[in-house]
């Protein structure tokens, strides 16, 4: 079947998260993405032994994922010879995508305007932490961003402690964001022939993660900022609701049919004729009361029983799953969300997550799951970078290669 | 000056607030976006700023039709024949009542490219629910491991913009393929899938691991795993504070000292003690320790000493920081109503066609005699009769 991106190289001068996740994006659809790591220890994502202290198990899923239908080249970019031979690939390649520091990159010799002479038509993309302009340059990590977007103290009852999107959250949707500029800009190409520099940050992603309520509070709704009850939310009908088992999230207009059928749903005609609940209106004015009423009723049942309540009646809501429920979601699994793969480190099938965007004609593929550290140096050096077996030989005598 | 997206026409037929927005991001790098405002039309503001509409329709156009009537239902027809991408997110049926679901769309233009949010993804038995965020995210698994034990669970809106930005992607992707091949297809990206890769790394976790209760239930910020990453703390001024520095050993020396503790108080002298003997410990240690100073006071240590560590803001903090606005990720501007304004501005950087704000939302139906004229070739005469017959609004 027909790949989106074949014949698109992408050289993936990435590590951890972000930048990984974001050639994964383009590796899925066909990208041949080849990925240049340090001969000592490679991607820093290789040595993740634990996941909320508990061990990864016998693979790496934090890497091998992520890392996915990609090749590895191991080139000590400190050298000379290495240099050398990522120049070379930047004449075969178009896209050219890093989250080390530009710093970094400049001090080996990998700017923009350094590799961009090489190639014209070269896409050079970054993933900085705090974005291309105005000065700051300190180490980034997902939650150290996402700490200053704002997006973490809105959550969370009012005095609780602010709440962190989930690990990798952040780089997650930077790494998504770079994925579209390095796509917009290779759709570009075609039509020019010319390349250019694009950044996609960390920080720059995720003031989207809550854009709008950030967007609110920039129109000067400063409400928008803080922490809110879900005892007062303004409309009870679209609520989280505790029952005796899981949580229910359900999602009604304030309109009085939806709120008839809840009512029916509850069993509780007397909630139905209570005069301050009578209106939307009156609804959202007693929001405090609504809910608290609401509540006393949802705890008498479990949610399986709510739910076949809340079906029978219309009422459109879902139960808070946990990640047990999702793993077994048949939904999930049909749509390729979830999908086994080959892993060749433990020799068997995994589970691994799959592909959340839907090409109806060139679906995205897992091939393979992470590469060996350097397993196509040799290969790629002589058939696609035209290396003969001696000048290897040399630079593996430089160091630039094991 | 070229931009990315400049020989690619968007119908924009779009609800929800992540769906327009994706439409918007392609509208900022270039793509000429008709958004078909079809009844019932947005409401107007109450005299206020809308600043929701200037951030999720900017840069786009607006038709609005009534494609109940005959004539209506051809425009929209000759609209879609001359669409290279649509984005939505309504529901199949309806899609299909106005012959614009894929099947009818592609009949009309065969190369299109047919962009649509879904709840639950297009296949399997869940595949006609509706595009409700708040479902999908408590089908996903993470709400309720997100807050502090005893905590009701936590809706994000996360997934949503996860959602928006790879519909985005896939449109692109779609459009790169489709100069290759001239084929078009659909690209479905749903809710419920966005959800699981905003909070990816759980998921994944739970997946290869299969069991553990970290990951069912939410871990108290006293019992974290690693004190010096992913940890809370508040200080003294009640803002909170936030270490990532998973590797231990190469950081304890010098946070040691912001700290107050000794580098070598036998209790912390390990990675192992620190995050395995002694762990408890020293989460309360440092509970006491940034509760002696003030936000600022850390975040200047933090700064001092490069560590990966800073205080958790209100969205004041982005809204005024220089670094934001020098990479225009919130804009200010001077909007014709309401003087000067600050609005969301561009996520991604590009350095020779950037996204451009040449327009905030356009007025329901404004362009709607430019978009029949000039992409259609309808006369004059032809546009003012469809509208004094309330075809065009």
């Amino acid at each position: 079947m027909a790949k989106a991106l074949e014949g698109i190289r992408v050289i993936d001068l990435t590590v951890w998260f972000q930048g990984p996740v974001s050639a994964q994006y383009l590796a899925d659809f066909g990208a041949e993405v080849i990925k240049v790591e340090r001969p000592q220890g490679g991607d820093q994502g290789r040595g993740v032994r634990s996941i909320k202290s508990l061990p990864v198990g016998d693979w790496n899923q934090y890497f091998q994922v992520i890392n996915r239908n990609k090749k590895s080249m191991a080139i000590d970019l400190k050298t000379e010879g290495g240099r050398e031979i990522l120049y070379r690939l930047v004449e075969k390649s178009d896209v050219f995508l890093s989250n080390l520091a530009p710093e970094m990159l400049e001090s080996w010799g990998l700017s923009y305007e350094k590799l961009s002479a090489i190639n014209p038509a070269l896409v050079y993309a970054t993933n900085t932490g705090y974005g291309r302009f105005g000065g700051v340059s300190k180490p980034s990590f997902d939650m150290t961003v996402q700490a200053l977007t704002g997006a973490m103290a809105r959550l969370g009852e009012p005095g609780e402690p602010p709440v962190y999107l989930g690990m990798g959250s952040g780089d997650a949707y930077g790494g998504i964001m770079s994925a579209l500029g390095i796509a917009l800009a290779l759709y570009q190409r075609r039509r020019t022939g010319r390349g250019q520099y694009l950044d996609a940050s960390l920080y720059g992603a995720q003031l989207f993660l809550a854009a709008p309520y950030l967007q609110s509070f920039l129109a000067g709704n400063q409400d928008a900022a803080l922490q809110h009850s879900r005892k007062a939310v303004e409309n009870p009908l679209w609520n989280l609701y505790p029952t005796s088992g899981k949580w229910v999230y359900v999602c009604e207009p304030n309109e009085d049919a939806n709120f008839a059928a809840l009512c029916r749903a509850l069993d509780a005609p007397s909630l139905h004729a209570d005069p301050r609940f009578a209106t939307s209106a009156l609804r959202a004015l007693h929001n405090e009361a609504l809910i608290a009423a609401i509540e006393a009723l949802t705890l008498r049942h479990d949610h399986q029983a709510l739910m076949r309540a809340f079906v029978a009646e219309g009422v459109v809501a879902a139960p808070v799953n946990n990640l047990a429920d999702v793993v077994r979601d048949e939904q999930a699994w049909r749509n390729g969300y979830f999908m086994k793969a080959y892993c060749e480190e433990v020799q068997r099938e995994v589970d691994v997550r799959g592909l959340p965007v839907t090409l109806s004609k060139t679906p995205g593929e897992i091939h393979c799951l992470g590469p060996q550290l350097g397993q196509d140096t040799e290969l790629l050096l002589m058939d696609l970078l035209g290396y003969e077996w001696d000048e290897i030989e040399a630079l593996k005598t430089r160091r630039a290669i094991p | 000056m070229s931009r990315a997206l400049d020989d690619v026409v968007v119908l924009d037929l779009t609800r929800q607030f992540c769906t327009s927005l994706s439409a918007a991001f392609l509208a900022d790098f270039g793509a000429r976006v008709i958004r078909l405002d079809l009844p019932p039309v947005r409401t107007s503001s109450d005299g206020r700023w809308n600043h929701e509409v200037d951030l999720i329709h900017r840069n786009k156009e607006s038709l609005a039709i009534d494609p109940a009537s005959a004539r209506g239902a051809a425009l929209l027809h000759q609209l879609v024949a001359k669409a290279d991408v649509i984005v939505t997110d309504w529901q199949r049926d309806e899609l299909a009542a106005l012959g614009i679901d894929y099947a009818g769309a592609s009949a009309l233009r065969t190369d299109i490219v047919f962009g649509r949010i879904s709840g639950f993804g297009p296949q399997g038995p869940d595949a006609e629910l509706p595009p409700i965020d708040e479902l999908a995210a408590a089908r996903t698994g993470m709400m309720p491991i997100l807050p502090q034990p005893g905590q009701p669970p936590i809706y994000t809106g996360a997934g949503a913009m996860h959602a928006t930005v790879m519909l985005a992607f896939g449109v692109v992707t779609a459009l790169l393929h489709r100069q290759d091949s001239g084929e078009g297809q659909e690209v479905d990206v749903s809710l419920f899938g966005a959800n699981m890769y905003a909070g990816a790394l759980d998921i994944q976790a739970f997946l290869a691991i299969g069991e553990g209760d970290r990951f069912l239930n939410p871990i108290s910020r006293m019992d974290v795993s690693n004190p010096m990453s992913g940890s809370l703390y508040p200080s003294a001024d009640g803002r909170w504070v936030t270490l990532t520095m998973p590797d231990t050993d190469r950081w304890w020396p010098a946070f040691s000292v912001a700290v107050s503790i000794a580098a070598d108080d036998p209790r912390f002298d390990t990675h192992d003690k620190r995050t395995e003997t002694n762990r408890l410990e020293l989460i309360r240690e440092l509970e006491a320790a940034f509760g002696k100073q003030p936000g600022g006071h850390w975040r200047q240590v933090f700064q001092e000493k490069q560590m990966s560590a800073d205080v958790i803001e209100r969205f004041d903090y982005p809204a005024n920081d220089p670094q934001v606005l020098a990479n225009r990720y919130i804009l200010e501007l001077d909007h014709p109503s309401f003087g000067p304004v600050k609005s969301l501005g561009f996520p991604i950087f590009m350095s020779d066609s950037p996204a451009r704000l040449d327009r905030l939302a356009p007025c329901v139906g404004q362009h709607g005699p430019q978009v029949l004229a000039d992409l259609l070739g309808y006369p004059q005469e032809a546009i003012q009769q469809l509208r004094a017959d309330r075809v065009l609004v």
